[in-house]
């Protein structure tokens, strides 16, 4: 798993969310797994294929979520998870893995990413991977967002 | 639905009954059937038809001269050119005119169908158009797939998804799709019918054990291979499009929600005698 190719997803992160008024995201951990995420709550799922191909999640729990999805909607408060809410999960996520893109199409990578998959529950676990994938923590004014990043060499 | 009127331009009676019959049982309605130039541009101007099925040799002109006067009293004409010649010349003078697709004869009722209606999507909707150009495609090949890689025959249905959420308990694979149209498929089923099925794919035993790690990559490996060959079906039939798949994703557990509030999607149903097997195909609006 080359730390090179996993950059431009922590860095998409740190730049779009301060643009959607959030304060700088701080990374918090990073551990390279091959046993499978387990959801937190919500998970979304961006897969991306062409010059480099994989799949990268965004999981977190429904408190996280709805925090996310309220600062998103300028403050608007978010009682339950409601479809506005997903609906807002999902587009952070598009706009986070397009912005991916972007910067790894500055280190000569062409990719071209999905429509998210956001899926809800608590019990069940995400496989991306059949190798090892990089799993990284951040942190969002005390909510955590794990990213998980496989890139199929 | 509203019916979607068609004209038939073609000088040879067999190729006009060809093309009326292929369209029988569909949502298109032959409104008007032309055998020269002169003919076609005034029963254009008398039916107005939405989309025009032009042939290239007309006795009075040919199919690009007879497509300039039909947009010279309708530039919005929506034409597709059935010729028994496709080349890059007559592409080029043709797409010059404003002929909008190219088919070559013999054409296939598929192919046929799904290029009027892609030229028809402002009249007919996007709903339409995804459901006849794609998921048809989608759930045929999952039926087939199922044969070939399973060995199992089944029934069936695809429905429009009305719901915003999918319900999964068992396995899920989640396939991306990159191109144009943007979207994802999901193939899912229960825990029983992912064993069962694995089991069968990888030529077990029903009582063989099987573990839950090679049950879930037997079937994530049977969605990204339908999805696969489903996409480069389509991908053959418009030679335009450029659909690709992203590496499968797979959720596995219980009472998952797979929501999808942004797509336009749709449920194929496989009916079989291990179990149901689902798949979810899924585009994003506005495309």
């Amino acid at each position: 798993m080359d730390v090179k190719l996993v950059n431009p997803f922590i860095d998409a992160f740190t730049t779009v969310l301060p643009q959607m008024g959030f304060p700088t995201p701080q990374r918090t951990g990073m551990t390279v797994n091959d046993q499978n995420a387990k959801s937190q709550g919500v998970a979304v799922i961006v897969g991306f294929t062409k010059e480099i191909r994989g799949n990268v999640v965004y999981n977190m729990s429904e408190d996280t979520a709805k925090f996310i999805a309220s600062t998103m909607m300028m403050g608007m408060p978010v009682e339950s998870f409601d479809e506005m809410a997903q609906s807002a999960i999902s587009e952070m996520s598009n706009m986070l893995t397009a912005n991916a893109a972007t910067n790894l199409t500055a280190l000569g990578l062409e990719v071209d990413i999905s429509t998210p998959s956001l899926t809800v529950g608590t019990d069940f676990q995400i496989k991306i991977s059949n190798e090892q994938y990089l799993c990284v923590v951040m942190d969002v004014s005390g909510h955590q967002v794990e990213i998980d990043i496989a890139v199929q060499q | 639905m509203e019916k979607v009127k068609v004209m038939v331009v073609d000088d040879s009676r067999i190729s006009r009954m060809m093309v009326s019959s292929m369209l029988a049982k569909t949502n298109f309605e032959v409104c008007a059937m032309a055998e020269n130039s002169a003919e076609a541009v005034a029963l254009y101007a008398k039916t107005k038809p939405d989309v025009v099925t032009m042939d290239m040799n007309l006795p009075d002109a040919d199919g690009i001269e007879c497509t300039r006067r039909i947009h010279a009293i309708d530039p919005k004409a929506k034409i597709v050119m059935i010729s028994a010649m496709k080349d890059a010349k007559l592409i080029m003078q043709g797409r010059m005119a404003g002929i909008g697709s190219f088919l070559q004869k013999p054409v296939s009722t598929n192919e046929l169908i799904d290029t009027l209606m892609i030229m028809c999507n402002e009249n007919v909707g996007a709903v339409a158009v995804y459901r006849e150009s794609y998921v048809t495609t989608f759930a045929k090949v999952l039926q087939q797939s199922l044969v070939s890689i399973f060995g199992i025959q089944s029934e069936i249905e695809i429905a429009q998804n009305e719901e915003s959420v999918l319900h999964v308990d068992g396995v899920a694979a989640v396939i991306g799709i990159v191109g144009e149209p943007k979207g994802r498929v999901a193939v899912y089923m229960d825990s029983e019918t992912m064993y069962s099925l694995s089991k069968a794919m990888l030529g077990m035993d029903p009582q063989d054990d099987l573990s839950a790690d090679e049950a879930e990559a037997a079937i994530e490996e049977a969605g990204n291979i339908i999805t696969g060959r489903a996409v480069s079906r389509i991908n053959d039939v418009f030679k335009d499009k450029e659909m690709r798949i992203t590496p499968p994703g797979t959720v596995i557990g219980s009472d998952i929600i797979l929501s999808n509030p942004e797509l336009i999607s749709f449920n194929v149903v496989a009916k079989t005698s291990y179990g149901n097997v689902y798949m979810n195909v899924g585009f994003a609006r506005g495309v």
